[in-house]
Order: C-alpha cells, then sequence, then structure tokens
C-alpha cells in the first residue's frame, strides 16, 4: 500500500508543479492555460535535440530548451495581452487551445510521433524508507512543487511586484491609472509559469512516457489539481497534485479498481465540481 | 453569327469529351496498371507508417524494371488515423470505386477487423504486412506477412520460461480495442505448451499512460522475477525507465518485437537483466549478414527506416508479385484472389516458416521468430540464438 502510494508521489509532484502555474496564471492574468505542458514539452523537445543533434552537453541544452518554452509562453501572453486585453477569462482560455494544438502537431514535423531520446538529469532510488524505494525524481519534484508554491506566496505578499500583480487582477483599471505597467507584468507571468512548467517537465520527461501528446495532456491532471484550489490558492494546488498522484498510484495496486485509474482526473474534477457546487440551488437564474 | 461559333465549340466540346471517355475505357485490360491497395494507421494513438513505404518502394522498382508484362502497378495507400468510420470508407473507396486487385502491404491498429466481412464480400484478398489486430489472423481473406502479436507473445513466453529458465513470469498487458482474448489465447498455447502459466495476469496496463510506476510497482513487490509485456515503443521504454527508478535491477523483459529498433536501444542504458525479444522476421540491426541485403539497400536507398515494420511491407509486396507473375492471362480480381488461393510455400531466409495463402478460413503460418536481445549498457540490439524459435505444436 504504502508502496504504491510514493509510487505515484513523482506524477503527483508533476501535477502539482504544473497545478501552482496554472493557478498563478488563472489568479493573475484571468486564464486558464491549456498549453501550459504543450509549451514545456516543446521546450523540452528542443532541449533533446540541441542534446543528439547539435551535440550541446546536456545542462546547456536543457537550459536553452527552457528558456525557449518561457519565450514561447511569452509570446502567447503577449497575444492575450495585446488583443484580449478586455476580453472574458473564457475567451482568453479558448484562444490558449490554439497554441496547445499548434505546438503538438509542430513537434510532430519536427521531431516525429516517436518518443524522444532524452538524456536523464536525474535517475535511480534515492533512498529506501521502510523497504519502500524513493526515487531521485520523486524527492525533486515534490521539493519542485512545494518551493515554487511557497515562493509564489511569499512574492505575492512581501513584494513590490507582488503587491502589484494583485492589483492588477483584482482592480485592473484603477491599476493601470495608478501607472502600474500591466502589459509587461503579464507577460513576465506568462514567461515565468512557462519557465517553472518546462523546467518540471524536462526532469520527469526521460522517466515517463515523452511523446508529444501525452506530455502536452498532462494539462488534464493538472486542470484537475488547481481545481481544488479553486485555481485561486497554490498552496491547494499541490495539496490536489500530490494526491491525485498518490491516488492513481494506489488505485492501480488494488485489482478490483484498477481500471479507473485511467480516468481518474475526470473522477476527480466531477466530484470537486459537485462538491463546490453543493449549495447552488435551481432558482430563477438557471 | 457569335452564337454559331458558341454552338460549334460546344459541339466539339462535347465531341471530345465523348471521344475521351471511349477511349479510356477501350484500353483499361491492356495497358492501364494493376491497382493495388493498403490500409495503414499513418497518424493517431499508435503509427505504423513503415510498412506501407516498404511496399511502395518494391512496386517502385518492380515497377523500373519493367512492371508486369508492361503494366505497371498503381499502389494506393491510405490513411485510417486509426478510426474505424474511416478504415471502412477508404477500403469501399479502394476496392469500389478504384477497382483495387488485391491488398498488400497495410499495417493498421484496426483495420482487418471493421474490413474482413467487406473483403469477403468482395472476393479480394490482402497481404498485410504487420498484421496488428486479431482480425487480421481469423478472416479467410486476410494473410499477413508477419508472426503477430499473439503468437509473438506466446514465442516470447515460451523463450522465457524454456530457454531462459525463467521462473515466476508476470504477464503485463495493455489492452487496445477488443484484444484482450487474443492474448489470453496466446497465453493458453503457452500454458498448453509448457505445462507452466503466468505468475499473475495485470490486464488493467494503460496504452500511453503518462507513468507506469504503479505497474512496475505492483509488479516487483508481488515478486516477478520477470515480466512480459505487450507494449509499444514509447510505453516500454517509460516502463523500463520506471523499473530502473525503483532500483529494481534484476528484472527480466520479455518484448515483443514492437520494441525492436535503434532508437528503443539507444533510449534503455539499463535493461535489468536483460531485455529478450523473439524478431518476426531475421534480426535487422546485423549489418554485414546477407540474408537482409536487398531489403537494406532498398530501404536505404529510399530513406525508409530500418525497423521489423518495413520488413514486413516488403516481404508482403515480394509475395504479391510472385502471386501476379504467376497468372497467365488477364489481370483481375478474380485472377489474383485464384493466383493467391493455389500460390506455392515461398520460402525466404528473411522469415522462419514460408509463406502461403490457400483457401483455409484462419491464416497464421507464420510462426517462428528469431531470439535477440539486449543488455544492460550495451545499448546495441543482438542476436541471441543461433536459429529460429518455433513453438511446438
Amino acid at each position: 500500500m504504502l508502496q504504491g502510494a510514493l509510487a505515484g508521489l513523482a506524477a503527483g509532484g508533476l501535477y502539482a508543479a504544473l497545478a501552482v502555474c496554472l493557478t498563478l496564471m488563472s489568479r493573475l492574468v484571468r486564464v486558464v492555460n491549456f498549453s501550459q505542458a504543450a509549451t514545456g514539452m516543446f521546450g523540452a523537445f528542443v532541449a533533446v535535440w540541441l542534446v543528439t543533434a547539435a551535440g550541446l552537453p546536456i545542462w546547456l541544452g536543457s537550459v536553452l530548451g527552457i528558456l525557449l518554452a518561457g519565450a514561447l509562453s511569452a509570446a502567447i501572453g503577449w497575444i492575450a495581452a495585446t488583443w484580449l486585453s478586455e476580453a472574458s477569462t473564457t475567451a482568453r482560455s479558448a484562444m490558449t487551445v490554439g497554441p496547445l494544438l499548434l505546438l503538438i502537431s509542430l513537434s510532430f514535423i519536427l521531431f516525429g510521433n516517436k518518443p524522444q531520446p532524452f538524456s536523464p538529469i536525474l535517475g535511480g532510488p534515492a533512498f529506501e524508507f521502510g523497504g519502500v524505494v524513493v526515487s531521485q525524481v520523486t524527492v525533486v519534484m515534490v521539493l519542485l512543487a512545494v518551493v515554487v508554491a511557497v515562493a509564489v506566496q511569499l512574492i505575492l505578499t512581501k513584494t513590490a511586484v507582488g503587491t502589484q500583480l494583485r492589483a492588477l487582477s483584482e482592480r485592473p483599471t484603477t491599476a493601470e491609472l495608478l501607472g502600474i505597467p500591466s502589459k509587461p507584468l503579464s507577460i513576465a507571468v506568462w514567461a515565468a509559469t512557462g519557465v517553472i512548467s518546462a523546467i518540471a517537465i524536462v526532469i520527469v520527461a526521460p522517466s515517463q512516457s515523452n511523446d508529444a501528446t501525452s506530455l502536452a495532456m498532462l494539462i488534464v491532471p493538472a486542470s484537475a489539481a488547481a481545481l481544488l484550489g479553486g485555481f485561486t490558492r497554490p498552496g491547494l494546488a499541490v495539496v490536489g497534485g500530490l494526491a491525485l498522484g498518490v491516488l492513481s498510484g494506489l488505485v492501480a495496486q488494488i485489482e478490483e479498481v484498477a481500471l479507473i485509474r485511467n480516468f481518474l482526473p475526470f473522477l476527480f474534477i466531477v466530484v470537486l465540481l459537485l462538491w463546490t457546487q453543493r449549495k447552488e440551488v435551481w432558482d430563477s437564474a438557471r | 453569327m457569335n452564337r454559331r461559333v458558341i454552338g460549334v465549340a460546344a459541339l466539339a466540346a462535347a465531341a471530345l469529351v465523348l471521344s475521351g471517355c471511349g477511349g479510356a475505357s477501350s484500353s483499361s485490360s491492356s495497358n492501364s496498371p494493376i491497382v493495388v491497395g493498403s490500409i495503414n494507421t499513418r497518424s493517431g494513438p499508435a503509427t505504423f507508417p513503415e510498412a506501407s513505404q516498404a511496399a511502395a518502394a518494391v512496386f517502385d522498382a518492380f515497377n523500373q524494371a519493367g512492371g508486369l508484362n508492361g503494366r505497371k502497378i498503381d499502389y494506393k495507400t491510405f490513411d485510417d488515423k486509426g478510426d474505424p468510420a474511416t478504415a471502412s470508407a477508404s477500403a469501399r473507396e479502394l476496392v469500389g470505386s478504384d477497382n483495387a486487385v488485391a491488398l498488400a502491404g497495410s499495417a493498421s491498429l484496426l483495420e482487418c477487423q471493421v474490413n474482413q466481412k467487406y473483403y469477403e464480400q468482395q472476393k479480394i484478398l490482402s497481404i498485410p504486412g504487420i498484421g496488428v489486430d486479431p482480425g487480421c489472423f481469423n478472416s479467410p481473406n486476410i494473410s499477413p506477412a508477419n508472426l503477430g502479436p499473439y503468437n509473438d507473445m506466446a514465442l516470447t513466453l515460451f523463450y522465457g520460461s524454456e530457454k531462459l529458465n525463467l521462473d515466476k513470469i508476470c504477464v503485463l498487458l495493455e489492452i487496445a480495442g477488443s484484444t484482450r482474448p487474443a492474448y489470453q489465447g496466446a497465453i493458453d498455447t503457452w500454458s498448453k505448451a509448457t505445462g507452466k502459466k503466468p505468475f499473475y495476469i495485470d490486464d488493467t496496463v494503460q496504452v500511453g499512460a503518462s507513468d507506469f510506476t504503479p505497474y512496475i510497482v505492483k509488479a516487483k513487490n508481488a515478486g516477478c522475477k520477470s515480466v512480459a509485456i505487450n507494449a509499444i515503443e514509447p510505453d516500454a521504454v517509460a516502463q523500463v525507465k520506471a523499473a530502473n527508478a525503483q532500483g529494481w535491477n534484476d528484472v527480466t523483459w520479455l518484448y515483443l518485437t514492437s520494441v525492436y529498433s535503434d532508437n528503443f536501444a539507444k533510449a534503455v542504458s539499463n535493461a535489468g537483466s536483460g531485455i529478450y525479444v523473439p524478431a518476426e522476421f531475421y534480426p535487422f540491426t546485423d549489418a554485414s549478414n546477407q540474408i537482409n541485403k536487398e531489403w537494406r539497400d532498398l530501404m536505404t536507398k529510399n530513406n525508409i527506416p530500418l525497423t521489423s515494420f518495413s520488413q514486413g511491407g516488403f516481404l508482403s509486396a515480394k509475395y504479391l508479385i510472385q502471386a501476379l507473375q504467376g497468372i497467365k492471362g488477364d489481370v483481375t480480381r478474380e485472377s489474383v484472389t485464384k493466383a493467391l488461393h493455389e500460390l506455392q510455400p515461398i520460402q525466404n531466409p528473411m522469415v522462419g516458416t514460408p509463406y502461403t495463402f490457400g483457401t483455409a478460413s484462419t491464416h497464421a503460418n507464420n510462426t517462428a521468430a528469431w531470439p535477440i536481445k539486449l543488455a544492460s549498457g550495451t545499448n546495441a540490439w543482438q542476436s541471441s540464438g543461433s536459429d529460429w524459435i518455433k513453438l511446438p505444436q
């Protein structure tokens, strides 16, 4: 049982890191970014190409790939900030489906549809805990998720930039009238989340299915995790990600329920939606 | 005046169109190309593009060498996108409107199951390069060039238990569509031949899961000494990596031909106690041998990946050409079907058993495989025996 739970923790850490990025985007720039994992995937694929075809050292290739993912994300953010600044959250979120599909297709065209030969940065077991093996990837992923969530909380509450960001998200017009530079700040948020999700994907990709579709579709469990925090609270998003990972690890161990593992994120989403809507009533508004 | 000119022009155009039609129909039998088709999954969740590329290269070379007494082969390939409706529509276009005489070199996730009844109705035969779904092995009209995943599963279990003397073999199955009974059949074949049973069977392994750690941990904790898995390449890489991360280094992997590629060997450094695969065709990674030379030269010339799939496509096109060359008289669907039904067994050193079509109600005549292995740290496949392995009948 414990082993099963820990087995899902690496995946959980990845979901959590992506969920924190999603939460950040939703809270600060009013968008559910469906291309969150896809930009990371594309950066990671470019990193592999730089290492295998251009002969760069692994660390340099990875850094360049991660920076590219940040730049891609910033470019999408620039589009949102330039043409969709007054649009609704729904419209802005729908726009991100475009880059998601574009990046999947582009990586098929550029890199083929086979999995990429990632050279692992981390590999092997980190330590044993009561006869249970915890892999290095697990340790790093969980740490990454927690560190990102804590850092986000600190930046938002303790720094001047954080205050400006919160002002922008809560009273955009007032903030702009006060002279807060809305466009550069929101593009910076896009770039930062692009970099964070690329780091997470570069770490995890060597040890799991790493074709373009499965990496880009990590957005589904990540959204499920972010939903636990209502797309506003990074701490709960981390909890959601880790819980989802642990749960899917556990479920695989039990013969009778192993099949539901395949759609666990969707079950998670449905249950959460039902729970959050439990006090709603059918009134004249519906 | 003007009106008269237009009238004359219209008449002339009509005459041209009519004569054009007449000309086409009169020359159809003697000089028009022979249409051969194939239906392939080239896009979608799992893709098999090489088989039809290889078959196309064989037909091109055949056409360049003069074709069949001057008649060229027009090879039409369709992408079914892994979608039953597209597979069905493609077959109807190929057989119904393009008037294909036979199919060769197909490799699809589901085409055989979807179209086998239609082929029976239309009395057309298919030689898939790579038969994947169970429908390729249970129809009188389809006889694949390859061994197929089910016989391959039986052989990988047989090799593991009898030649490598492994015990506690766990079977992990990724089930796509309705393939579960076919895999059970393979496991039963192995049990009947050896008297052994799998330590356990886990048929819940997700196709294309993002993380396989939970399944690997389950197998490790249950005490499996080796695992037999039917995964395709991307999943298999992830499964081996998941075991590496768990520090499970004494496991022996029994995979199928689907993981036999240079790409896989490069991606896997720590192969535990070894990855063993029964290759459906003579191993292509040994560049020096002469058995694969014709295939290797043709693939290299046309920039087609060297894989088992391109071996299957190559062979299926060769088999069809041999049948076509035996036809006396006009090449029609009826004469091609008859030629394939009466085809004498074709020996080819690239496969362990001769190819036949015949009139049996099902076809699975390729029953041999060549054992190969990937050892830790080598990043290259090696031959693991000196002869074909066959299931005892």
